[in-house]
């Protein structure tokens, strides 16, 4: 078993580019950090795929809804392999991280606590929000210093990677859409334009640990600013706005300078308060009890002697 | 429910690569959860899954000490040898 004699060893073979194994004798506040995480990453998958399920009956035609039933098949897929790399790490075992999850005991990311109401949110949701998750993962992955994590994230981005794809194609079909659809995307990105901004959440304080341990590599200003600059160009060119009215650009750099951002919007949704967490949760909850039969039957099949 | 590894050999010349890992109850549905998890877009076209109860795994640390300096050749000696031009002659 590799170990490490202090902090600072650990440290400086963090900063040599070393990845840590399941199997290492990692300190104890980086297993801590690196496993809430995973954790919150998992969770997040899992609400993600529960809410992009809802949309397999209700996609208009059935190619839209076969790419519902993909994605779903994704995100559920991102949290499974994910679950299983956090409990790998023996802080939680998976049916722990699922009753926490289900009672509310830990967190899912700002943007699944929002109630998606139409075609135009939806979209919205793939291009916006994916693109804004995508970032951050690619982020993580870049030099990411634990190895289990960062070899499911390769794929997990490349799988986003179609998502987000899919995202701006239809992004651009209702541009150029009637005049019903523009203004059903519009409403879309009005509704999911701020949550996507606060999802890199706060600026990154100097003492924050996942930097310092390589899982994070990049400030979350840094990477909030990279979407903005990327996304106001492109939703103005599809003849979109932007739902922020202090927006500017500045006229010597040509940067694009966000108004002021409602962090406490992000901390209420984090924390449940969200505008439609309570619905959320209990779409969980029922997705979990009305599988109850799947595992019982996997149980009992496990119980069975080859 | 047992913990299975799944590994993947893409087509042509890439060795197998571990992917990652499930749960399943018995050895049937491990390779069709593997399936499901890990190849939904033709990621490979061979897949092991295997218990991982039945994994040997070794020790990192007697891994780094099977390492020999006697079994590598750096090229610094040759080209000191290279260097030295013509032997003295004997």
């Amino acid at each position: 078993m590799r170990s490490w004699d202090s902090m600072d060893d650990f440290e400086a073979f963090l900063d040599g580019g070393g990845l840590v194994e399941p199997d290492d004798d990692m300190p104890d506040a980086y297993r801590e950090a690196v496993f809430r995480f995973i954790e919150l990453h998992a969770n997040s998958e899992y609400m993600g795929g529960l809410t992009e399920r809802d949309w397999i009956a209700k996609a208009p035609g059935l190619t839209n809804k076969l790419t519902a039933l993909a994605k779903t098949q994704d995100e559920i897929g991102h949290a499974h392999l994910l679950y299983m790399v956090a409990a790998d790490m023996g802080v939680k075992t998976r049916d722990e991280m699922t009753a926490d999850l289900l009672a509310g005991r830990t967190t899912f990311h700002n943007v699944f606590h929002y109630r998606a109401y139409s075609w135009g949110d939806q979209i919205a949701i793939a291009y916006l929000v994916d693109a804004a998750a995508l970032a951050s993962q690619q982020a993580v992955f870049k030099n990411c210093s634990y190895g289990p994590y960062k070899r499911i994230l390769r794929r997990i981005i490349a799988e986003e990677g179609f998502h987000m794809r899919n995202g701006e194609e239809l992004l651009l079909k209702m541009a150029k859409g009637t005049a019903q659809q523009h203004e059903m995307m519009q409403e879309g990105i009005d509704r999911w334009w701020w949550p996507s901004v606060q999802l890199f959440g706060p600026d990154t304080r100097p003492d924050d640990v996942l930097l310092r341990w390589h899982i994070k590599s990049e400030r979350n200003e840094d990477l909030r600013d990279r979407f903005v600059q990327k996304m106001v160009p492109q939703l103005t060119a599809a003849g979109f706005t932007i739902p922020d009215p202090d927006l500017l650009q500045d006229p010597d750099t040509g940067r694009w300078v966000s108004g002021e951002i409602d962090w406490d919007a992000l901390k209420a949704a984090i924390a449940g308060r969200g505008p439609d967490s309570a619905r959320r949760l209990n779409d969980a909850r029922v997705a979990w009890e009305g599988a109850a039969w799947v595992r019982a039957a996997l149980d009992e099949a496990a119980a069975v002697p080859a | 429910m047992k913990t299975y590894e799944v590994f993947l050999k893409r087509p042509g010349k890439d060795p197998f690569t571990h992917v990652g890992a499930l749960e399943a109850p018995d050895d049937d549905l491990a390779l069709s959860f593997a399936r499901d998890c890990y190849t939904r877009r033709s990621e490979g076209d061979q897949m092991w899954v295997v218990a991982r109860e039945d994994l040997l795994v070794a020790d990192p640390v007697e891994l780094e000490m099977a390492d020999r300096p006697h079994r590598h050749n750096d090229g610094a000696l040759l080209r000191d040898l290279r260097q030295a031009g013509d032997p003295p002659a004997s």
